[in-house]
């Protein structure tokens, strides 16, 4: 192996596992700025990978470009054996087997609590109103808020907002979640709900992509940890690797700023 | 109260004189409508013309077809007043609702009542029991809605549709079988409003999608369409409507006034309303449809269930009022066209053998401004109360 080792993220923690996304040679460009260079990057059955890094380095449009909310310029993202193409079915196909929670919840404000976590069961997969329904109440037990069920989001505090959407995104049963900094834009005392419901997504086997500045929480979780800067894959190790050991000066720079 | 008026009417001796010379002002209007109203007023003109004024001279033959449709079009009222409420809606006593009937259509009642009174005539008092009942009737409907399961599931847009077709279909029926040139009165203005309301909601809506489609040339006939239409004198499009309209249309058909003018109205709101429309989708997050992308819902499916209701709903202040000026400009139409709308025939009767050289044309002119200020008024007013039931800014 090369001195760059370190760096391949397409190596998954469990070997004997299969990869469910692949990213190969992915490029990004917004305009004058690059945004993704070459990423290289798989995500094995089950697994909870953490991707850090001072923020402009890409990470959000890493996870973004895997369920096409950004559109990729070069190299071939493939999730679950799909292979992301600009054919609409694909992209469909692809965003039903992920679920993508975000920084501002984005819950739809129109719509009941209960609404917001059936819309996909029923709009997408077709089920039955009652059907549906039984879904997104299972679902808000599981993330301990049912009582809200006939409210508003607007009438919900941060924390709740974003258990709803973990919900929302769970009701279609994806393969892979997505999580775009689910704590940034959250009051301290509300942080940790949300985290330890993430905490028991895992626990429950669900595979992961977290970006976060939770280094706690990447600590605790994650089976690798990912450190981006400047549109690149930089380092990519064990919580511990990574943490306690770092090889790459703008991780060490990173983790200096931050610890 | 000393206190009170010390503090808000009193409070220096500017405030003083200020409240005196203002309340002064106020008593002489009030005092000056009221002799107007009450005493100088000859309403005798209004009086003798009601039924003129109101159905111009509609075919006797035809009255109980044109009663249909009106009951047919108050039946929808009352179907779409009801369309929105939740099972579940606290009970309240029959005070509180009748009280709450009173603020919202008092004003209507009162002036439905001033009418029969004027008319004078047992008929007019049935006719106007049938149209109460109507909308009685179509809140019932959409009451038992909410409670049968299968009906339930219906979506209320789509409710509200369905029972719009029978008033329009009937309207068209009338329409076809009575001779246009008897259409007149206060029946023209109420049906070209309402048929262009109608008609012009879905066109509005289609042309802000259009104006934000990907697709380049379905922008580009949007935005044209849009900026030509807006950009025209709404009087000029009437005139044009009453020579031009038969480019468009082949010759065997010679389109009636009222379609004309439906027509105008309809194009002319329409580009309007899509920019309205447009404001109303451009206020909505971008995170709203990439949450939607993410759950895996079509495009269709977002705009539908996602970014139009609440799009919608934004913009209720500004669509109300779009449909109010609409209500009110159809009076232009009277002038463009040479149709006995109510302004037309307002300003006609004035001319009568027995009133002429009279002056009374305030008296005619006020009682056409009141059938518009009603009518604007309550739609104002509902348009609140809808915007408050759907939670408009309390997000």
């Amino acid at each position: 192996m090369s001195e760059k080792a370190f760096s391949d993220a397409t190596k998954i923690s469990d070997t004997t596992k299969e990869a469910i996304v692949t990213m190969d040679g992915v490029y990004k460009r917004f305009k004058d700025f690059e945004a993704l260079k070459n990423i290289n990057f798989k995500v094995g059955k089950q697994e909870v990978v953490v991707v850090i890094g001072p923020s402009g380095s890409g990470k959000s449009t890493l996870i973004r470009c895997i369920n096409r909310l950004e559109q990729h310029d070069a190299g071939t993202i493939v999730v679950d054996g799909t292979v992301l193409s600009n054919d609409l079915r694909n992209i469909q196909e692809i965003r039903k087997e992920t679920g993508m929670v975000f920084q501002s919840f984005n819950l739809f404000p129109h719509l009941t609590v209960l609404d917001n976590v059936a819309i996909g069961p029923r709009r997408v997969r077709n089920l039955a109103k009652s059907e549906a329904e039984e879904i997104a109440l299972k679902l808000l037990e599981r993330v301990k808020i049912p009582e809200q069920a006939g409210k508003f989001p607007a009438q919900l505090s941060g924390g709740q907002q974003q258990r709803v959407a973990i919900a929302r995104a769970l009701a279609m049963k994806p393969k892979v979640m997505l999580f775009d900094e689910p704590t940034s834009a959250l009051d301290p005392e509300m942080i940790n709900e949300v985290l330890d419901a993430i905490k028991e997504l895992a626990n429950e086997g669900m595979t992961m992509v977290v970006v976060t500045h939770e280094m706690g929480f990447a600590r605790e979780v994650a089976d690798r940890v990912v450190f981006m800067a400047d549109g690149e894959i930089v380092e990519v190790g064990t919580p511990e690797e990574l943490f306690d050991s770092p090889r790459e000066e703008r991780t060490k720079k990173f983790l200096s700023q931050i610890l | 109260m000393r206190p009170w008026l010390k503090q808000n009417l009193f409070r220096s001796y500017l405030d003083g004189v200020l409240t005196v010379v203002s309340a002064a002002i106020a008593i002489w209007i009030v005092v000056q409508i009221f002799t107007f109203v009450f005493i100088t007023g000859r309403w005798e003109i209004v009086q003798v013309n009601i039924k003129l004024l109101l159905i111009g001279r509609f075919p006797e033959e035809h009255i109980g077809l044109l009663l249909a449709s009106v009951m047919a079009i108050a039946f929808w009222i009352g179907v779409t007043g009801g369309a929105f409420v939740k099972p579940g809606a606290p009970k309240r006593s029959v005070l509180e609702i009748a009280r709450e009937l009173f603020q919202r259509f008092g004003l209507i009642a009162l002036l439905g009542i001033a009418i029969v009174y004027l008319a004078g005539t047992g008929e007019a008092l049935v006719a106007g029991l049938q149209i109460v009942v109507a909308i009685v009737a179509g809140r019932l409907l959409s009451a038992l809605r909410t409670r049968v399961k299968l009906l339930s599931a219906i979506p209320s847009l789509l409710w509200i549709f369905v029972w719009g077709l029978a008033p329009t279909s009937l309207i068209w029926y009338t329409l076809s079988v009575s001779t246009l040139e008897t259409w007149g009165g206060f029946l023209i203005n109420f049906y070209i409003a309402v048929l262009s309301i109608v008609l012009c909601f879905p066109l509005g809506v289609l042309l802000a999608l259009g104006r934000r489609s990907s697709l380049p040339v379905i922008r580009l006939l949007a935005t044209t369409y849009i900026e030509i239409v807006r950009g025209a004198p709404l009087f000029v499009l009437l005139l044009l409507a009453g020579v031009a309209l038969e480019f468009f249309i082949p010759p065997e058909i010679t389109p009636d006034v009222i379609f004309r003018s439906v027509t105008v109205f309809t194009l002319f709101t329409a580009a309007y309303l899509a920019e309205i429309i447009r404001g109303g989708l451009q206020s909505i997050p971008k995170g709203q449809t990439e949450a939607g992308k993410a759950i895996g819902l079509s495009t269709v499916r977002i705009i539908g269930l996602i970014t139009l209701p609440q799009a919608l709903r934004n913009v209720i202040p500004a669509q109300i009022g779009q449909f109010i000026s609409l209500f009110k400009d159809t009076t232009l139409a009277g002038a463009a066209l040479s149709m006995f709308e109510i302004l037309s025939i307002g300003k006609a009767i004035t001319k009568q053998d027995d009133f002429l050289g009279q002056g009374l044309i305030y008296e005619s002119l006020a009682f056409v401004g009141l059938m518009f200020w009603v009518g604007s008024f309550v739609m104002s007013r509902e348009s609140q109360r809808l915007e408050k039931k759907l939670g408009v800014g309390i997000r």
